[in-house]
C-alpha cells in the first residue's frame, strides 16, 4: 500500500514570505527534495487589498518576489533540483496558497517556522494556522537549519 | 481572474473615494472658519475659484495618467516628461506636500477632539504644547503606525467613510436649506475689503484640492486606467467642489456669519443650532472621520512617491525596503510620519494649509507643462486614452493659475515654495545628478534638435542631464560567457568607480505579443544568468543592476539598450550564438554602429586570462580605448602587458612607442617594435600572450563583424582570447549623451 503513497518531497510546495524566509525554507527543504529526486515549487503571494489601496505599490512587490525568487532559485541550482515559481495576487494569503498547492496537486505544503506567535498577528492574520487547519495535503513544517537563523529574535525568519 | 486583473482591483468607486476622501475633511470641516473670518460668504467664491483651477490640471493629470498607469502619479508624469531635475522638485514637493497637508490634517483631528474631550496642554522645558497639537501629535502616530504595520481594512474603511461623510453632509445641507435665508448671503463680498481676499483666501482653502493627484500615485493598481482614472480624478474635483460650495453657501444663508467667522469646528455649531445635538454629534463624528481618512490616504500616497523617487534614483531606494513581516514600505512611512510629527510641532494650522497648497501648485504647474512637452515632443509610447479638452489652452491656463496662484500668498509662505524649490534642486545636483540614470523626455527633444534650439536652452540641457556614473553594460546572453565578461567589465567598471548594468535579451517570437510573452514566457533561464551575474559582480565588490529585455530583435535590441541605459561602455561576447542573429535590417545597424555614443569591447573568449597582456598599436586615437583597458588589467589582475609597434624605421618606432606608452600611463610596458608584415608580428607575439586587444584601426568593425562581413585572419589564428575595442564615435559630451543628431 504504501508503494502508491507519493513521498511528501517528490513535489514540494514552499511558500515564500520574505528573503530570510526563502533562504531558511528552500535550505532546509532542499536535501530532502533531492534525497527524493524531487521537483520543487515555490510560491509568494502578493496581498491584495481587495478594492482598496494595497499597503504598498504592486510594483515594489513584484520586486521583492523577484529577489526571493533568485534566492530560491540559487538554492535549486546548487543542490541540482528543479524548481518552478509561481507568483500569486490575493487577498488572502493562505487561500492563494492552498490554490497554489491544488493546481500542482502538491505532495506537501513545506515551510519553516517564522518566529513565534506575535501580537501583530493580529493586524495579518495567521496564515500558518489556516495553513494547517485548511489544507487537504499534508503540511510539513521543518526546523530553519543554521544556528544563526533561530537565534533571530524578531521573527523575520 | 488573470493576475492582471487581480493585481488592478481599484474599481471606479474606489478610485473615486481616494480622491474624495482625501479632499473633502480639510475643505468643509476644517477650513470655513479662517476662510469666512477673511472673506465672509465670499469664501465660497474661494472654493469654487480653487475647484476651478484644480479641475484644469486634474485634466491634465487625467491624460497623463492614462498615458503611464504607472505607480508614483504627479512625481513619475513630471520626472518623465521634464527630466530629473524638476523630477526631484516635483518628488520632494509631493512628499513634503503630504507631509504638511498630513500635518494640517491632524491638527484639524485634534480642533474636532477637543471640543468634547478636554486635553491640557504640556509644559517641557519652558515650551508649551497645546492641548490641540497634543492631540493632533497622537493622532499622526497612530496613522504613521496603521501604515507601518499595514492593516489591509483601513483601505476598505475609507469608502465606507466617505459614503457615511457625503450622507452626513447631504442631510446638513438639506437642514440648512431648510433655514436659509438669501438675505444673510449679503454683501456677499464683504464692504470693507472688496474682492482682494479672494485669491489668499483661493491659496489657504487650496489644500482642500490635494486629493485628485493622490489618485494617480495608486493608477498602476486602477482597473481598467484608461476609462476609470480620468472619471475618478475629474469626478472628485468635480463632486468634492459642488459639496463644499452647497455646504458653504447654505451654512452661510441659515445662520449668521460671526457664528462661523474664526470658529474651527464651526460646521458642529452650526449643526447644533440647526439640528440641535444630534446633528453637532454627527458633524463631530464626521470632522474626525474626514480629517483621519484624509492623513491616512496621504501617508499612504507619500510612500508611493518615495518608491517611485526611489526607482529613479532621487532617493535612495534603501528608503523603499519592504518589511519582510508586514509587507510594507516602513522606512518611507517612518520617515514622512517623522516629518508630519516634526511640522504639527513646528507650525501654526494655517501654515500647515498654507504650506501644503503651495507645494501642490507647484506640482500642479509642472504636471500642465509635462503635458505640454508630451504633446509636443509626441514620443511614440505616448498613447493616452484621454485627452484634455481644447489643448493647449486647458493645460496653459493650468500652468498659469496654478503658478499665479502662489503669488497670493503671504511672503513666508512664498519664500518658503522658492527656498523648497532650490534645496530640492540642489539635492538633485548633489546627491541625485550622480546616481540618476534616466533623461527626460524634454531633455531628449532639445538635444536632438540642438541646431535649431537657441543654444543657452541647450546648454543648460546639457549640464543638468543626469550622470549616473560610469555605466559599463554587459549584454549576456549564455552562462558559459557570463562570468569571463562581467570579470573583464567589472575590472573596468571598478577602475572607474562605475555600475555594472547585465542585461538579458529574450527573444519573442515574431507572433507573440511582448505583453503576453511576459506573462507566459518561462523565465528561469534568464534569472539565473542574472543572479549569477549578481553573484560575480558582488565577488568584485562593483554594484550591479540586472534587466531582462522583451524583443522581438535580438541583436539590435543590444545596442537600443545601450542607449536605454545610458552605457559608457559596453561589453559584449562574440561567437556563433552570443547574441542571435543580427536581423535583415543591415542599414539600421549600419546607422546604428555608425554613430555609437559608448565604447564598444568585443570578447572573443577563449577563456578569460589576463595575465599577459599584448596591445598592438599604430598610434591614432583608436587605440586608445585599448590602453586605457590595458591600464586596467595591469592594476586589477597584475597583467604583464606588451605593447607592440610595427614601423618602417625600427628608430623611429622605438621613439613613438615610448612616447606614446607614456602619455597613456603604460611607462613600465614591455615595448616590442617590428618591421614587416603587420599581422603576422601580431601573431608570433600573440603566442606568448593570454589575451590580444585589437583596436579597431578602421571605422565599422563593429558593423562589419555583427554582418559577419569581417575577416580578421589574426582573430582565428591565434589560440588566445581576443579583445576587439571600438571607441566611441563622439566624444563631446552632448554628442555622448544624445546620439547622432
Amino acid at each position: 500500500m504504501t508503494d502508491e503513497v507519493e513521498s511528501l518531497f517528490s513535489r514540494p510546495l514552499l511558500p515564500l514570505a520574505n528573503e530570510a524566509d526563502a533562504e531558511a525554507s528552500c535550505a532546509a527543504a532542499a536535501p530532502r527534495i533531492v534525497a527524493e529526486d524531487g521537483h520543487a515549487y515555490v510560491v509568494h503571494v502578493i496581498e491584495k487589498a481587495g478594492g482598496a489601496p494595497d499597503k504598498a505599490s504592486v510594483e515594489q512587490r513584484e520586486t521583492v518576489a523577484e529577489d526571493i525568487f533568485s534566492l530560491a532559485r540559487g538554492v535549486a541550482t546548487e543542490a541540482g533540483i528543479e524548481l518552478d515559481t509561481d507568483l500569486r495576487f490575493g487577498t488572502d494569503v493562505g487561500d492563494a496558497i492552498l490554490d497554489a498547492a491544488e493546481d500542482i496537486d502538491a505532495t506537501a505544503i513545506v515551510f519553516t517556522p517564522r518566529g513565534g506567535r506575535s501580537w501583530w498577528d493580529l493586524f495579518s492574520g495567521d496564515v500558518r494556522d489556516r495553513l494547517v487547519r485548511d489544507s487537504d495535503r499534508p503540511v510539513v513544517v521543518l526546523p530553519a537549519q543554521h544556528a544563526d537563523h533561530s537565534e533571530t529574535t524578531d521573527g523575520e525568519t | 481572474m488573470t493576475d492582471e486583473e487581480l493585481a488592478k482591483d481599484l474599481g471606479p468607486l474606489a478610485a473615486l473615494t481616494i480622491g474624495i476622501g482625501t479632499m473633502i475633511g480639510a475643505g468643509i470641516f476644517v477650513l470655513p472658519g479662517a476662510a469666512v473670518k477673511e472673506a465672509g460668504p465670499l469664501a465660497a467664491g474661494a472654493f469654487v475659484l480653487g475647484g476651478i483651477i484644480a479641475i484644469f490640471t486634474a485634466a491634465s493629470a487625467s491624460e497623463l495618467g492614462t498615458a503611464m498607469p504607472k505607480s508614483g502619479g504627479a512625481y513619475y508624469y513630471i520626472n518623465h516628461a521634464l527630466g530629473p531635475l524638476f523630477g526631484s522638485v516635483a518628488g520632494w514637493g509631493n512628499w513634503m506636500g503630504l507631509a504638511f497637508a498630513s500635518a494640517f490634517y491632524m491638527t484639524g483631528f485634534g480642533q474636532y477632539v477637543v471640543t468634547f474631550l478636554p486635553v491640557p496642554s504640556l509644559s517641557i522645558a519652558g515650551i508649551t504644547i497645546s492641548g490641540v497639537k497634543l492631540v493632533a501629535l497622537a493622532g499622526g502616530a497612530l496613522f504613521v503606525f496603521i501604515n507601518y504595520v499595514g492593516a489591509k481594512e483601513t483601505g476598505k474603511l475609507q469608502n465606507a467613510i466617505v459614503l457615511i461623510l457625503l450622507a452626513i453632509l447631504a442631510v446638513f445641507t438639506v437642514f440648512g436649506l431648510l433655514n436659509a435665508d438669501l438675505a444673510k448671503l449679503r454683501p456677499f463680498v464683504p464692504p470693507d475689503k472688496g474682492i482682494s481676499p479672494l485669491l489668499p483666501v483661493t491659496g489657504l482653502v487650496f489644500v482642500s484640492y490635494l486629493g485628485f493627484v493622490q489618485i494617480t500615485s495608486v493608477a498602476e493598481e486602477i482597473k481598467d486606467p484608461g476609462k476609470n482614472l480620468p472619471r475618478a480624478v475629474l469626478g472628485s474635483v468635480i463632486i468634492v467642489t459642488a459639496v463644499y460650495a452647497l455646504v458653504l453657501v447654505t451654512v452661510l444663508a441659515a445662520v449668521d456669519n460671526s457664528l462661523v467667522a474664526g470658529n474651527e469646528t464651526a460646521v458642529v455649531d452650526v449643526a447644533r443650532h440647526l439640528i440641535g445635538p444630534v446633528g453637532a454629534g454627527a458633524m463631530l463624528f464626521g470632522g474626525l472621520l474626514a480629517t483621519a481618512s484624509s492623513a491616512n490616504a496621504s501617508i499612504l500616497a507619500s510612500s508611493r512617491i518615495n518608491f517611485a523617487m526611489g526607482r529613479d534614483q532621487i532617493v535612495s531606494s534603501e528608503l523603499n525596503e519592504i518589511h519582510p513581516r508586514f509587507g510594507t514600505p516602513y522606512r518611507s512611512i517612518g520617515i514622512t510620519g517623522g516629518f508630519i510629527l516634526l511640522f504639527i510641532l513646528l507650525a501654526d494650522v494655517g501654515t500647515l494649509a498654507n504650506a501644503g497648497s503651495v507645494l501642490h501648485l507647484i506640482i500642479y504647474g509642472l504636471l500642465n507643462v509635462a503635458l505640454i512637452v508630451m504633446r509636443v515632443s509626441d514620443p511614440e509610447d505616448y498613447q493616452p486614452d484621454y485627452r484634455v479638452p481644447l489643448y493647449p489652452f486647458t493645460p496653459i491656463i493650468g500652468a498659469i493659475t496654478s503658478f499665479a496662484l502662489i503669488a497670493f500668498f503671504a511672503n513666508t509662505i512664498v519664500l518658503l515654495a522658492v527656498g523648497f524649490v532650490v534645496f530640492a534642486m540642489i539635492w538633485y545636483a548633489v546627491y541625485a545628478r550622480g546616481k540618476a540614470t534616466k533623461q527626460g523626455i524634454l531633455g531628449k527633444y532639445i538635444l536632438s534638435r540642438s541646431e535649431q534650439m537657441p543654444d543657452a536652452a541647450v546648454s543648460a540641457t546639457t549640464s543638468f542631464q543626469p550622470d549616473g556614473g560610469y555605466r559599463v553594460m554587459v549584454p549576456l546572453a549564455n552562462p558559459e560567457s557570463e562570468a569571463d565578461l562581467i570579470k573583464l567589465a567589472g575590472s573596468v567598471a571598478k577602475a572607474r568607480n562605475g555600475t555594472l548594468v547585465g542585461v538579458h535579451i529574450e527573444q519573442v517570437p515574431d507572433q507573440t505579443a511582448l505583453e503576453s510573452a511576459r506573462e507566459e514566457f518561462d523565465f528561469a533561464e534568464a534569472d539565473e544568468l542574472l543572479e549569477q551575474a549578481r553573484i560575480d559582480a558582488d565577488k568584485l565588490g562593483v554594484p550591479i543592476e540586472t534587466h531582462t529585455v522583451l524583443s522581438h530583435r535580438s541583436f539590435e535590441e543590444v545596442f537600443d539598450a545601450a542607449e536605454t541605459y545610458n552605457a559608457d561602455l559596453m561589453v559584449m561576447g562574440w561567437g556563433p550564438d552570443s547574441h542571435g542573429a543580427p536581423g535583415r535590417a543591415e542599414s539600421a545597424i549600419e546607422e546604428m554602429t555608425h554613430s555609437l555614443s559608448y565604447d564598444v569591447l568585443v570578447l572573443k573568449d577563449r577563456g578569460f586570462d589576463p595575465s599577459r597582456v599584448l596591445v598592438p598599436t599604430a598610434g591614432g586615437p583608436d587605440s586608445d580605448l585599448s590602453a586605457s583597458v590595458a591600464t586596467v588589467m595591469q592594476e586589477f589582475y597584475d597583467s604583464d602587458v606588451t605593447l607592440l609597434h610595427v614601423a618602417d624605421d625600427k628608430q623611429e618606432g622605438e621613439a613613438f612607442l615610448r612616447e606614446w606608452a607614456e602619455e597613456r600611463d603604460l611607462g613600465d610596458a614591455k615595448l616590442v617594435v617590428e618591421t614587416g608584415d603587420v599581422e603576422r608580428a601580431i601573431e608570433s607575439h600573440a603566442a606568448d600572450c593570454s589575451l590580444l586587444f585589437i583596436g579597431a584601426t578602421e571605422r565599422g568593425l563593429l558593423s562589419r563583424l555583427v554582418r559577419g562581413a569581417l575577416v580578421l585572419n589574426v582573430v582565428d589564428d591565434v589560440e588566445c582570447s581576443v579583445l576587439l575595442a571600438e571607441q566611441s564615435r563622439q566624444r563631446s559630451l552632448r554628442e555622448r549623451l544624445f546620439g547622432s543628431d
